[in-house]
């Protein structure tokens, strides 16, 4: 099924949306006017009513759960009127708050059950490079140190052995957030700033101690489209809720003038 | 006729964005992740997990209030910034290599549908008060609704869960949407090489209140795991588990395992000399608890499983983590008492399992072990200063959880400081894929810690020495010996162990490291001792009267940290068992003690202001620690 452009365009099943409940409170809707002291179950809510308990036990209802289930139906809205009568949903919070997730809910809904076309994808790839990009891997040697004077000497030296410690002494193409697991958060950065040299640098400080460093290579790799895809379309997804949340937020809010005094 | 227009309306929305197809995943990430990366030779680092997190899909986490879904939990385990429930931005401050998110089995979404139900609905289809009330508290307030969940866990125990939330056949309809579902997203986020999704679910039976849980865990991709639902725990049993993983072994050709955990609320049932209905153990039973159940989580949110100092009473380091979750089974229905207890520890089972099969050939207790943190909130929090509780009715913006009552409102006796910050799950790996590290709990190259990610080594043999120091040592452990979880056949000689314990590179600095031995003397009565092999500054702390003194305490109470001028950034060692006896079969397993740090309890006592109870500070300091699985010595060949 191929459909306009357009159709896909979030904006558009807001306002579609946003119409049909409108239009649905506005012309269709006496039943929640509080006011009203008529409550028609006619087909079309009998209809509601049957399918609602198909739903949930698997079957038709007879017509005795039919007639039980309407009996039901009447008096929660007769209970649900006299309560908005009284104003009992005002002042509630568990109400209030419940009222607000839907609203938020119904935005984001569809972003979550939709697929984004290739483009889009990629479009949201290219815009966070950052994020997929494969980082870097790094190839070093290290040479550890309990103290920082130590490290110095050996560097000053020129004999650089280094003291015992289960770390590797040389690494080859490892990725960075790898470095930074096996070595911690301060090594890392530290490492970071380092530019590939043939000599010893540092020292550089670590959880462990310090450490002179041999930066043989550092190799940014390319985001890889292909190998992130299911990645990127995750967060697509997170950021689109969040993004239709937000604007159809702008659009209701836009309606109001908010007077704060300060 | 509103009703009808809502309907109309959000089909609509939805009907537009159906058009597409649901995203799917790579055939790479939806497999068990064999053949998709490069391979080191050996096992080159520990990749760190949580193999048991509770999501909005677990009946209790949600009536505790959760609302945030697997993907949530993925995306947190991964490294992201998520929204908690209680609203505010949660990140680790280092992402995990690896998760499961086991949600409970029984009744998977129930909460969430029944709390999404109409009113109506719940009164008159479902018609049962005891549901009407549950639903009503869950609407009424974040405590009346955690309350709910309290008499519905107590209900769980006592098997008198209502008919209506315990119909199979509805459960199972629900269980399967979920289930589909969730596969297809964890295969989504489970991407080779760099983050593990594995599929699994908590087997929660409770008979009598008495835990017996075990979080179920599958090697394979949706593929094969959409073979199967996960199974009920309630009124089921453990053989009755087995069977199922066997099924699914022969329909799928997959492979799955199960960890108990929570042992310490077992009331002694979960590692016991005899059969569940007293009769005598049975080879068979002990050979299927071993093939199914390698590996036990040890410690976690609600408490720690190593041992109890009634047990251990020469451990000076026993009983961390034992306050509270001593008094009795999960929902306190049921008082423990010490007779108890060496049913409900690690430690004290490892002998058992010496015991065991000395009369039977086979070791049903030969487990490795394995932290998890057990959380409710989806975020898989295992560090002190990061703790986002137990469920979200403990979450930080509860500023005082730490004094609170915490036995779910129900009886007296446990309180929020009870609650551990939970462990995390260290998988020694040749890389980071579902068969990877699978494989790893499999053989037990695995471990323990409670949140720090110390990086710990263990090889046992018979002829290592100190210069193995200067070359491969890891290389010549795993040629000429075996790793932690290995077996050993008596050789006749005293064995010989490689121990490397490396501090966590943003944490705290070592104490010492001990190893664990546990044996059967010549009269076959298991023993156990504690042997203190290699500490920081041996020169200054000399052993006196026998015991290594304390490593000292930088801890300022006042403002919730600590510093590493003492203690260790490594400690290894070469250490020969001295005590050996040819004939006699044993286990080793080593304990890493980190220096004092404060606990979860201190930071919010800092952060928001709170003065904590006497008792509650009295445990604001702790020294954490790590648990290898162990190495054991067997004196004839494995039955």
């Amino acid at each position: 099924m191929t459909l306009p452009g357009w159709t896909r365009e979030p904006l558009v099943h807001f306002l579609v949306a946003g119409a049909a409940l409108y239009i649905a409170l506005t012309w269709g809707g006496t039943p929640v006017d509080p006011a009203s002291r008529v409550i028609d179950v006619g087909a079309e809510e009998q209809a509601q009513i049957a399918l609602t308990f198909e739903r949930t036990m698997g079957r038709a209802p007879t017509d005795a759960e039919l007639d039980a289930a309407i009996d039901r139906y009447v008096r929660d809205e007769v209970l649900y009127r006299e309560a908005l009568r009284l104003g009992l949903d005002q002042g509630d919070a568990v109400v209030r708050q419940r009222m607000v997730s839907k609203m938020d809910m119904s935005a984001g809904l569809a972003a979550e059950a939709a697929d984004p076309d290739e483009a889009t994808l990629r479009a949201y790839f290219d815009a966070n490079a950052s994020r997929y990009s494969g980082g870097s891997v790094v190839t070093f040697e290290q040479a550890f140190f309990e103290s920082q004077l130590a490290a110095r000497s050996a560097r000053a030296s020129g004999a650089v052995s280094g003291e015992a410690i289960s770390l590797p002494a040389s690494l080859i193409d490892v990725p960075e957030r790898e470095v930074q697991s096996r070595f911690g958060e301060q090594f890392s950065r530290e490492l970071a700033a380092l530019q590939p040299d043939d000599g010893w640098q540092g020292p550089v400080q670590s959880g462990f101690g310090w450490h002179l460093v041999k930066l043989k290579d550092r190799t940014a790799l390319p985001g890889d489209f292909e190998a992130v895809r299911d990645r990127v379309q995750n967060d697509w997804r997170t950021d689109e809720m969040a993004a239709r949340k937000a604007r159809a937020f702008e659009i209701l809010r836009s309606a109001y003038r908010v007077e704060i005094d300060r | 006729m509103r009703k009808s227009w809502i309907a109309f309306a959000t089909g609509s929305v939805l009907a537009l964005a159906a058009c597409n197809s649901e995203p799917e995943a790579t055939p790479e990430q939806a497999g068990n992740g064999e053949d998709t990366i490069e391979l080191a030779e050996f096992p080159d680092r520990p990749y760190w997990g949580d193999t048991h997190l509770h999501t909005d899909n677990s009946v209790d986490a949600f009536g505790f209030g959760v609302r945030l879904g697997p993907e949530d939990a993925l995306r947190f385990a991964r490294g992201e910034t998520v929204t908690a429930t209680t609203g505010s931005e949660a990140k680790l401050s280092r992402p995990l290599d690896f998760l499961v998110i086991a949600d409970h089995s029984d009744a998977l979404g129930a909460t969430r549908r029944l709390y999404d139900a109409p009113r109506w609905y719940v009164d008159w289809v479902i018609n049962d008060p005891t549901v009407l009330r549950w639903y009503d508290m869950m609407h009424e307030s974040p405590e009346q609704s955690t309350l709910a969940i309290a008499e519905l866990i107590t209900a769980a125990a006592d098997g008198t869960v209502p008919e209506a939330l315990a119909d199979p056949e509805k459960a199972q309809e629900g269980t399967e949407d979920i289930w589909t579902t969730h596969l297809g997203l964890i295969d989504r986020y489970n991407e080779p090489g760099v983050f593990t999704a594995l599929g699994g679910f908590e087997w929660t039976a409770m008979p009598d209140g008495n835990n017996l849980h075990r979080v179920v865990m599958f090697r394979d991709g949706s593929a094969r795991t959409l073979e199967v639902l996960p199974f009920p725990g309630i009124n089921s049993t453990v053989e009755q588990l087995w069977d199922y993983m066997d099924a699914y072994r022969t329909a799928t050709g997959g492979e799955v395992l199960a960890i108990p955990h929570n042992s310490n609320l077992s009331n002694g049932l979960m590692f016991e000399m005899t059969l569940a209905d007293g009769s005598p153990m049975t080879a068979e039973y002990a050979a299927r608890r071993a093939a199914n159940e390698p590996v036990v989580e040890v410690t976690q949110i609600k408490g720690d499983s190593e041992t109890h100092p009634f047990l251990s009473p020469n451990d000076e380091m026993a009983g961390f983590g034992v306050k509270g979750w001593e008094l009795g089974n999960l929902p306190l229905t049921h008082r423990a008492t010490p007779d108890m207890y060496a049913g409900s520890y690690v430690r004290s089972a490892l002998l058992r399992g010496l015991s065991l099969e000395a009369q039977l050939g086979v070791n049903p207790y030969a487990f490795g072990m394995v932290g998890s943190t057990d959380s409710h909130t989806a975020l898989a929090t295992g560090d002190e200063d990061n703790f986002y509780g137990k469920h979200t009715g403990n979450e930080p913006s509860y500023k005082d959880r730490a004094n609170h009552s915490q036995n779910l409102g129900t009886r007296e006796g446990r309180f929020g400081w009870h609650y551990l910050a939970g462990g995390y799950a260290a998988a020694w790996a040749r890389g980071n894929t579902r068969a990877e590290i699978f494989d790893a709990f499999k053989r037990r190259e695995v471990y323990a810690t409670t949140g720090p990610r110390m990086t710990v080594r263990v090889f046992g043999g018979f002829d290592f020495t100190a210069q193995d120091w200067d070359g491969d040592w890891v290389r010549a452990g795993y040629t000429r010996g075996v790793p932690m979880g290995g077996e050993l056949q008596e050789s006749g000689n005293a064995p010989s162990f490689l121990i490397s314990a490396l501090k966590d590179p943003d944490g705290a600095n070592l104490d010492r490291v001990q190893v664990v031995k546990g044996w059967l003397d010549a009269s076959g009565e298991a023993q156990e001792r504690v042997y203190d092999v290699v500490w920081s500054d041996m020169d200054s702390r000399a052993r006196s009267g026998g015991s290594v003194p304390a490593v000292g305490d930088t801890v300022n109470r006042e403002d919730a940290t600590y510093t590493n001028t003492i203690g260790a950034a490594e400690l290894r060692t070469t250490w020969i068992d001295p005590d050996y006896t040819p004939g006699s079969s044993a286990f080793y397993y080593v304990r890493v003690l980190e220096i004092p740090t404060p606990r979860w309890t201190l930071f919010d006592a800092v952060r928001f202001g709170i003065t904590l109870s006497e008792d509650a500070m009295a445990d604001a300091v702790a020294q954490e620690r790590a648990y290898t699985s162990p190495i054991w010595l067997k004196t004839k060949p494995a039955g």
